[in-house]
């Protein structure tokens, strides 16, 4: 059997970083992608087409690392940024089942809803999935 | 869910891809040797996950072509990313199929996510299901509504374990294909199962939110 070494299990990555990862390769929604499959292979593409329907599609850098920096005052672990950063909870009941024992850390579940609200885009909404049209100039603005 | 890991190996380069690049050569062998597939035990010992894609080439040592073969071998250093969900993460999940052991979810690019039974809310019911014979459905039952599991929403589950199943020297002619990777997801909390569920409570919790 092959002698494969890991050397390290390096960095957590959001859903929008491999997202934007996937984008720089080329991937894209519109149905010419049989032109990108050079760099984009079948697999990329499965995982392409989950995010897109995921709060990931709508985000930017910016947004993303702007919201990161600001829950450093919320006093939440890295998994916990990631996982809200990924599901972009909108209510008190989204976000409980992200957090271990909010009660006992007293967290500030209305700050850290609110920031959501002010910082993270809202989700790719399910008639916006069906229009064509409307998710390419989605693309196109983000990109 | 995803996050990069660096490998060490080392990649024989067929003479048919030498005119290549020899950074495009190797992603090539790479990519053929880890990705589209459901595979290598070693990897999930290594509990790395399940390979998604290449990142990047850190470096590529070598060349040397050993005695009686036609092709150059390289000792490279890659980063690939990969699926690890983490125990306690929330994902985002359709719904695949059900029957009377629980439900199974799909990401898409992986599909084997199984709810057991313990793990769907109480108290709930299974039934046969009317628009398919072959399956079971699940329905919770809370405050006298009744709440059907199926396909029309994305279903967000807690990850509780990740299993890396050996893999079986025998197989039944009709068993299912081996999955190298399982997660075993909840639904049994505020906030999970059909996202439908919840809809309600933040159209309560957030008047201007402009939905």
């Amino acid at each position: 059997m092959k002698n494969i070494i890991v050397k390290a299990n390096a960095g957590a990555l959001t859903n929008f970083e491999v997202l934007d990862l996937l984008n720089s390769r080329g991937a894209s929604k519109d149905t010419t992608r049989v032109i990108a499959s050079e760099t984009v292979s079948r697999s990329e593409y499965k995982v392409y087409d989950y995010l897109m329907e995921t709060a990931a599609s709508t985000q930017t850098r910016e947004s993303v690392t702007k919201f990161s920096d600001k829950c450093k005052d919320f006093k939440l672990a890295k998994a916990e940024i990631l996982n809200i950063i990924n599901l972009r909870p909108s209510s008190d009941v989204e976000l409980t089942p992200i957090l271990e024992k909010p009660d006992e850390r007293e967290i500030d579940i209305e700050g850290i809803l609110a920031l959501v609200q002010e910082l993270l885009p809202p989700l790719p909404t399910v008639e916006a999935q069906k229009e064509n049209e409307q998710e390419e100039t989605e693309n196109d603005e983000q990109s | 869910m995803f996050c990069l890991s660096e490998l060490e190996d080392t990649v024989r380069v067929p003479p048919d891809l030498l005119k290549l690049p020899l950074e495009v050569a190797i992603k090539k062998v790479l990519q053929k040797l880890f990705l589209d597939k459901v595979f290598s035990l070693t990897f999930f010992l290594l509990s790395i996950g399940l390979c998604l894609f290449i990142y990047d080439i850190k470096s590529a040592e070598g060349g040397f072509v050993l005695p009686g073969d036609g092709a150059p071998t390289y000792k490279v250093v890659f980063i690939i990313v990969v699926f690890r969900p983490f125990v306690g993460e929330v994902i985002a999940a359709r719904f695949k199929e059900s029957d009377s052991n629980g439900l199974r979810l799909t990401l898409g690019f992986f599909e084997d996510i199984y709810v057991p039974a313990p793990l769907i809310p109480r108290p709930n019911r299974c039934e046969p299901d009317p628009c398919n014979r072959n399956q079971m459905r699940w329905v919770w039952i809370f405050e006298e509504q009744e709440y059907i599991i199926d396909d029309s929403y994305q279903i967000n589950f807690r990850v509780e374990n990740i299993s890396y199943p050996p893999v079986p020297t025998e197989r039944a002619e009709d068993a299912k294909l081996f999955a190298p990777m399982v997660i075993t997801g909840a639904i049994d909390d505020d906030g999970l199962g059909p996202v439908s569920w919840w809809e309600g409570c933040s159209e309560r919790n957030n008047e201007d939110d402009d939905t």
